[in-house]
């Protein structure tokens, strides 16, 4: 049974459909990319599976239970974690303290209002886990605001493992980095996706960031699908060619 | 730890020494540091800025009141009910202002507070209207003791709540519970991602510091004898939020020197002139210009030198 799966999925805004009819599905231990030209409705259907908004038609199915009327809270307590395009940290705190907010949400006692010590040890033990997977383990007393952007858009990832996800769902993971931070930030990603089984899915536009992290690929364009498979397969298939040309109408 | 219990002996002792004009005036101080106190719980820690707090203190007051007035409930029990049932009203009060977020949840909460403030006006039966409600007792009791009624009693039991909430408030903020506030506080978006109910947190939050304020009022009712629609006012709102902000946010103890550092310059001040607000205001200003931290902002910085 394939973990996350979309049926007939559309967000209509208006006149303007930004998710037309989507139908896909990641299986276990698979990573997955969604790509497509700018205004292809990548971000509107990562909304959709993260519960931000809410879909017009069609369903989201999470390891086989329905979530699409589920608010994102919700969806993230199921095992859904996810991160940002534009980076979202808490940039007063020190990063242990991002990844172990991020870790207590996991636990039952979350909103223990008294006490809660122990609360705190296990959400710090499995942060420093999530920092020490992404080797930033050396900054975690610094603020979060004062990291480099390279290791901020880690430290997000990093908080997405704290919560020892079922999905990790991520947003344009190298926007706004440079050449060089890209190439750093993409060489942890495949690391820790070639040591692990997380299941992924991520939004991404830069192909080579693309090829060399995800094993599937389904494309996006005019927000339906028009493409889905094998990193070759979608390279060589012409109607993808056309559509990145602008040639698609 | 430490200096929480120096303080306590500190103010413990201090009925020995001080004359009875200074009791009272310590008792009042001691009543408004828990109502900012109260205040910061929501301010300084979840970013949640509320322009009617008048409303909890007013509400505590009123129940305090009538409770006094009308049963033979021993005062600390009056003063403890009072300040659970404004906690309780404020579920509902918080449950439709975190409709909203931002400037607009301020409005709410001020929308609220004038509302119980036209209510009060109204409804003659429970606030007496514009007279107000006078004569409130000081009730005997647990036990038949008439300690809490005497200058003295009072002053130990207004010092217990006040103690209590502070330790009770410094345990909510460093609690889980209070790592997710300051997740809402810093980024709210991404706290709720993260899997937490945001908003079911700031109601919590709401109604913590609408008890403890609440606390707050039910203390003065008793205090002052009376309690009228002042005690509901926006004016008062404004006040108790200068005193947190003069005092530093999130640091409970900040608010606490706010107020008493208000009422000082209130009581020296109002001696030489009726417009007293308006130095205090210009110490406002510069507060807010120069240690936009607050008094325990000024306190830090100089430790660090």
């Amino acid at each position: 049974m394939p973990l996350l799966e979309l049926r007939g999925l559309t967000k209509r805004y208006g006149g303007i459909l930004a998710v037309d009819q989507v139908t896909m599905s990641v299986e276990p231990g698979e990573v997955r990319a969604v790509i497509g030209p700018n205004g292809a409705g990548k971000t509107s259907l990562f909304h959709l599976i993260t519960g931000v908004v809410k879909a017009t038609e069609g369903d989201v199915l999470f390891d086989g239970q329905r979530v699409t009327a589920m608010p994102a809270f919700g969806r993230c307590q199921l095992g859904m974690s996810r991160t940002f395009q534009i980076t979202a940290l808490f940039p007063e705190m020190s990063a242990r303290e991002n990844t172990s907010l991020a870790a207590q949400a996991r636990d039952k006692q979350r909103w223990r209002p008294l006490g809660g010590g122990s609360v705190f040890a296990e959400a710090q033990r499995r942060g420093d886990a999530a920092l020490e997977r992404l080797g930033l383990t050396h900054v975690a007393d610094r603020p979060a605001g004062l990291l480099s952007h390279g290791d901020q858009r880690l430290l997000e990832v990093a908080m997405a493992l704290a919560q020892q996800p079922r999905l990790l769902l991520m947003d344009e993971p190298t926007q706004g980095l440079s050449v060089e931070e890209t190439a750093q930030a993409v060489d942890v990603l495949a690391g820790l996706f070639a040591s692990s089984d997380l299941t992924v899915l991520l939004v991404e536009h830069d192909m080579e960031v693309v090829f060399r992290l995800a094993r599937k690929i389904t494309v996006l364009h005019r927000g339906a699908v028009i493409a889905d498979g094998d990193p070759e397969a979608v390279k060589a298939d012409a109607t993808v060619q056309s559509a990145y040309l602008g040639g698609y109408v | 730890m430490r200096m929480t219990i120096a303080v306590a002996v500190l103010l413990a002792l201090l009925p020995l020494g001080l004359p009875p004009y200074a009791m009272t005036l310590l008792t009042e101080a001691l009543i408004m540091a828990l109502f900012a106190m109260s205040l910061d719980l929501m301010v300084g820690y979840a970013r949640l800025i509320s322009f009617g707090h008048a409303a909890a203190y007013g509400l505590g007051a009123y129940t305090c009141g009538n409770i006094l007035l009308h049963t033979d409930i021993p005062l600390p029990f009056a003063v403890l009910m009072a300040g659970v049932f404004s906690g309780v009203v404020a579920i509902g009060v918080a449950w439709v202002c975190t409709l909203a977020t931002g400037v607009s949840f301020s409005m709410l909460t001020l929308a609220f507070g004038q509302l119980l403030y036209a209510v009060a006006f109204k409804w003659t039966s429970v606030t007496g209207a514009s007279d107000g409600l006078a004569g409130i007792p000081r009730t005997k009791g647990p036990f038949g003791t008439a300690f809490f009624g005497t200058k003295t009693g009072f002053y130990y039991l207004t010092m217990a709540c006040l103690f209590g909430s502070f330790l009770f408030a410094r345990a909510v903020v460093r609690s889980p519970f209070g790592a997710v506030l300051r997740g809402i506080r810093e980024n709210e978006a991404k706290t709720l991602s993260l899997g937490y109910n945001t908003r079911l947190y700031k109601i919590a939050v709401v109604a913590m510091s609408y008890m403890l304020g609440g606390l707050a009022g039910a203390l003065y009712a008793p205090f002052a004898g009376f309690a009228n629609t002042e005690l509901l006012f926006w004016l008062l709102s404004g006040q108790v939020l200068i005193m947190v902000i003069v005092g530093g946010t999130g640091t409970l103890v900040g608010p606490i020197l706010g107020a008493v550092f208000f009422l000082l310059v209130q009581q020296q001040l109002s001696t030489y002139t009726d417009s007293w607000a308006l130095v205090f205001g210009a110490i406002f200003i510069l507060f807010v210009l120069f240690v936009p931290d607050g008094i325990m902002g000024l306190a830090r910085r100089r430790r660090a030198h």
